[in-house]
């Protein structure tokens, strides 16, 4: 098991107050923003935002970095890994 | 004439629809109130997780109203239905604990940013019931009945034919929400009268 995408599932439903999801609901490829997947909102990108900042020190400074990395728990987790090198 | 056809009352201890008690807080819960009340009504509704108190109290009194005046969705267009509330602290509420969310944590919380307007809960009840009418939150010093009388009169003499009026004061422990649906046409319902608003809500619930 993949610690850093576990973490991430169990933080975004923190963050985010997913208050009937778990972390099983949530598969690596789920699509985060999209209404058969997660379903989030624009609201929801921006505490993504705060979330990366928050647990793993990383600013999302340029919007395009956000589109991509916050497709799915696997693009997030290798958006992280690739920022901290 | 126009009718009060149904009501809700919620405050810190108890939730009471047209003056019957359907819940009561229990203390002793780890949920937070409204989420009991949530719960023990079989909302679902994921949203309501992510919304600030004053519109989970919005959502909660209107879920209850639709359920005790189901033609409230069945018997008028989506731009038929008004919106009218208001309240004396505003989203004082959520402001503060905005303010705590970048004094206390580090970094401001979008997600309680955009509650900190009052109106929000007017969006929300917009959106999840397609109501497209009218629509407006006055913050007053008090409650005050001709407001609602008064300004439900100037649209229920235009395109509106229904008003769901609320009163939503949420500030700390302090909870006082009245919500109560206004219709143009009914049968065997209380005549919209400040006198009826009143009464309404000066006795309360009736029940145990």
């Amino acid at each position: 098991m993949d610690n850093l995408k576990e973490d991430l599932k169990k933080q975004i439903i923190e963050q985010l107050n997913l208050e009937e999801v778990t972390p099983a609901d949530i598969a690596d490829d789920t699509l985060l923003f999209n209404d058969e997947g997660l379903g989030l909102d624009s609201i929801d990108a921006l505490e993504l935002i705060v979330l990366l900042e928050k647990y793993h020190g990383i600013q999302v400074t340029k919007p395009e970095e956000g589109k991509e990395a916050f497709k799915s728990i696997n693009t997030m987790a290798e958006f992280i890994r690739n920022r901290k090198g | 004439m126009s009718f009060i056809t149904a009501y809700c009352h919620l405050n810190q201890e108890y939730c009471a629809v047209n003056g019957g008690i359907i819940s009561r807080r229990d203390k002793q819960a780890q949920d937070p109130w409204f989420k009991q009340i949530y719960k023990e009504q079989e909302f679902a509704y994921p949203k309501f997780h992510k919304m600030d108190t004053l519109a989970q109290a919005g959502f909660l009194g209107s879920e209850l109203i639709k359920r005790a005046a189901p033609a409230l969705l069945t018997d008028y267009n989506d731009d038929e239905v008004a919106l009218i509330f208001a309240n004396s602290a505003s989203s004082a509420d959520t402001d503060l604990r905005f303010i705590r969310s970048y004094e206390q944590n580090g970094s401001p919380s979008p997600s309680l940013f955009v509650y900190t307007l009052p109106n929000i809960v007017l969006g929300e009840l917009a959106i999840l019931n397609k109501w497209y009418g009218e629509n407006m939150f006055a913050v007053l010093p008090k409650f005050v009945p001709d407001f609602f009388l008064n300004y439900t009169q100037i649209l229920l003499s235009g395109g509106s034919k229904a008003a769901l009026c609320g009163w939503l004061e949420i500030l700390g422990d302090r909870i006082d929400a009245f919500l109560f649906l206004i219709e143009k046409e009914a049968s065997h319902a209380m005549e919209f009268s400040r006198e009826n608003l009143e009464s309404l809500i000066a006795t309360g619930p009736v029940t145990q």
